[in-house]
């Protein structure tokens, strides 16, 4: 166990230092992020009443876009070079390998959310108490856990079989929608002051049920 | 290792209505070198790949050493070394941060000091500092080769290694390979005068298909005429062009 957790905090701390160098992933992902934002302020701010709705619906459609590109770009650094194909013929338990992929992943995804929710302030007006934004934050995080657990996989499988990156988002959003419908929910709930209830309980679940499949599937994924 | 470092029994790999490997039977013993000649499309790729644990065999048996190649036993791959087309390298990283990744996710017990060795090995210790991307096709591939031989692997699996390199660039990675001599080596290539000067030994495939399995004794005209009857090849030049 020991042995395994070291592997996974080895592929993040790689990870760790790309993204620090290159700022590949976040950049990237936190510009995508604040456009979306930043059309939703265009848009509407002028004319919507309730910026609580107006904040939480730009923040997560901006994590689903935003998310989506950054598994890409996480992605793509492992299919440079066949970099990925390193990881595998080290002898390290390739259940590792990808939650050290999931665990870096989401957490440039949840960076870039953080900030996302702090331009919906800004921009959109969307003011939660710091105790909301707080219980936000962690959403944001548990939700990131979940995307990047089903969107390490399939990013994966998008390079490792040629298919257009097109076929991404394609194969992506429609497994992440109970993440997207949970955050959505719980945003709201958390805003209101109204119980968190099976919202929370679904997300917490599918995420596991996500890194479970993962972790089950990885290995058909990478190998030919 | 003792005796045989690696066998392979009965293996085949399918990719839909595509026959890749077909059947293929053959061992290799400690120490000896082993080339696979063979046509493109002969499956010699799809070989390595499979005796790296890079794709799994349609059906079949690989055994490194005494151990056979399962997908959940990962202690293996300490006994192996994987040069590939592609260099598995990270441009983002520098080549000593890139060789400390790999030693890292070896397991090394001196995995800074092993890098410097490797980097020396491979003439790259001057060029630690700086990321692969800025490097040449031949210094690439020499770091790749550093990135395979940081465990000391006791099989190395060579794919293509000269093709895109000036002489320079293979005189020097047969250097590296000269210090390697005592371990187990099985490559692939086209080049056969280089192949036959490298190998004690050669796999001839085509079609998936093992279609001769000859001693070799430096000689590559005499590899020649075995080679063309092998793959139904009557022109030489036609093997030299390929």
């Amino acid at each position: 166990m020991k042995a395994f957790l070291a592997a996974v905090l080895r592929v993040v701390r790689k990870d760790v230092r790309i993204e620090s160098r290159t700022k590949g992933v976040t950049t990237t992902t936190a510009m995508f992020a604040l456009l979306v934002v930043l059309a939703f302020a265009f848009s509407f701010v002028k004319t919507f009443r309730e910026p609580a709705v107006l904040g939480r619906g730009a923040l997560w459609i901006a994590f689903v876009f935003g998310g989506t590109l950054g598994v890409t770009k996480a992605a793509a650094i492992e299919d440079r070079n066949a970099a990925l194909d390193g990881l595998l013929v080290a002898p390290v338990d390739r259940s590792a390998v990808y939650l050290g992929k999931v665990t870096s992943t989401a957490l440039f995804v949840f960076v870039v959310n953080v900030v996302t929710l702090g331009a919906t302030t800004v921009l959109l007006g969307y003011a939660p108490t710091p105790r909301t934004a707080l219980a936000v934050v962690g959403v944001l995080a548990a939700a990131a856990v979940g995307f990047a657990a089903v969107g390490v996989v399939v990013a994966t499988l998008t390079y490792r079989s040629g298919l257009d990156e097109l076929a991404l988002p394609l194969l992506l959003v429609p497994l992440v929608v109970p993440v997207l419908l949970a955050g959505v929910e719980l945003t709201a709930a958390l805003t209101a002051g109204a119980p968190l209830g099976s919202w929370l309980r679904l997300l917490c679940l599918y995420t596991g049920v996500l890194l479970l499949a993962g972790v089950a599937t990885f290995e058909f994924v990478v190998e030919e | 290792m003792t005796g045989t470092a690696v066998r392979v029994d009965d293996l085949t790999k399918s990719y839909g209505r595509i026959t890749a490997v077909d059947g293929l039977s053959f061992a290799v013993e400690d120490g000896e070198t082993v080339g696979l000649f063979g046509p493109n499309g002969a499956g010699k790729t799809t070989l390595l790949r499979m005796l790296a644990g890079l794709a799994r065999p349609t059906s079949g048996m690989i055994a490194l050493g005494a151990a056979e190649l399962t997908p959940d036993d990962y202690d293996i791959y300490r006994t192996l070394g994987v040069v590939t087309h592609e260099t598995m390298l990270y441009d983002a990283l520098t080549a000593r941060e890139n060789l400390r990744v790999h030693a890292d996710l070896h397991g090394l017990d001196d995995p800074a000091v092993r890098c410097e060795a490797v980097l020396d090995t491979v003439g790259l210790r001057e060029r630690a500092s700086q990321r692969p991307d800025a490097f040449s096709h031949g210094l690439r591939k020499r770091l790749s080769l550093a990135r395979a031989l940081l465990h000391r692997p006791d099989v190395l699996l060579l794919d293509e290694p000269y093709t895109g390199l000036d002489q320079r660039s293979v005189a020097d990675l047969e250097a590296v390979l000269d210090g390697f001599d005592d371990r187990t080596v099985v490559l692939t290539t086209h080049d056969i005068d280089r192949g036959v000067a490298r190998c004690d030994r050669a796999l001839v495939l085509d079609r998936g298909e093992l279609r001769a399995d000859v001693a070799l004794d430096g000689s590559a005209a005499a590899f020649e005429s075995t080679y063309r009857r092998a793959i139904g090849l009557d022109e030489p030049e036609h093997i030299r062009g390929v």
